[in-house]
């Protein structure tokens, strides 16, 4: 006979990915990486201002209403509705909230000092170090997530974004290249998500809800 | 009571997908939980459609917890 005593932290973890599972946020994550390497292109073409600032800022407030509707379409009625206790996410936003401040209040510090020093070096040696930045920076990010939502293939995409960002640095391909190409792999890997989904939750119909 | 311990509420359809029980075999013991005051059923109405929400009450929550603490003492008294 086991007796065991019920393991609530993997409950809660199965719970929270089996909600994540559709695809819908590597989509849209690749939606967004995709867009900022076109609108690069796009900053070629129009001028500074429209692709780096204009177009992603676009692609946040489209994608909101588009990814609620598309958990009500697809997600919810194949796996079911749940409302999460807020604790994790709000420590999770608080976290992110607090390096993203940290980040830029240190960034603003040494901007200032060193422009008014006379000295852009600190400014030039991040331009220089873009992709570097960018890449070890989405790592971080990924691996932060990753943690915290339980969702192993964020590390993943974290690896592959630092990899090809390594590689785009010191072989000093265009940074809108990789952009484009690591939003289109990171589609591809939600539509396959979300077409394994659909095939594992197929439609039940109104009559598997209960009331 | 587990599945719903860990989350604010969820409907029948997401408590049979983490339990992977048949829809009767779920609807009796939510029955039976329901009589005993541990769960509570909400009917609402999200987009014209009728939809049962289901959450652990204060007492089934303290219930839950009482049990979770009796089974890790009567583990821990088991011998090697």
């Amino acid at each position: 006979m086991v007796i065991n005593e019920p393991n609530l932290k993997e409950i809660e973890r199965r719970a929270y990915t089996s909600y994540h599972q559709d695809g819908l946020l590597d989509i849209f994550a690749g939606m967004y990486i995709l867009g900022f390497g076109l609108g690069i292109f796009l900053d070629l073409i129009l001028g500074f201002g429209f692709g780096v600032i204009i177009m992603p800022g676009c692609l946040i407030a489209m994608a909101l209403p588009i990814w609620i509707a598309a958990k009500r379409k697809i997600t919810i009625p194949r796996i079911g509705f749940v409302k999460f206790r807020t604790g994790g996410t709000t420590k999770l936003t608080a976290i992110f909230i607090g390096l993203m401040v940290v980040g830029l209040g240190v960034f603003s510090v040494f901007t200032l000092a060193t422009v008014q020093g006379g000295s852009r070096r600190w400014l030039d040696l991040i331009f220089q170090n873009g992709m570097l930045i960018v890449g070890f920076g989405s790592l971080a990010v990924c691996l932060l997530f990753g943690y915290s939502m339980g969702l192993k293939r964020l590390y993943a995409y974290g690896v592959l974004s630092v990899i090809a960002l390594v590689i785009g640095h010191f072989m000093d391909i265009f940074f809108a290249y990789i952009l484009t190409a690591l939003g289109i792999t990171v589609m591809v890997a939600g539509v396959a998500l979300l077409i394994g989904f659909v095939k594992k939750y197929p439609l039940q119909g109104d009559s598997a809800i209960a009331d | 009571m587990a599945h719903l311990y860990v989350v604010q509420s969820a409907d029948f359809l997401f408590l049979q997908n983490q339990t992977q029980m048949t829809p009767g075999n779920l609807s009796a013991h939510l029955s039976k939980l329901e009589d005993a005051g541990y769960v509570e059923v909400t009917k609402e109405f999200i987009e014209r459609k009728p939809h049962t929400a289901l959450a652990l009450t204060r007492k089934g929550r303290a219930a839950f917890k009482e049990y979770r603490r009796k089974v890790k003492q009567f583990i821990e008294k088991l011998p090697e």
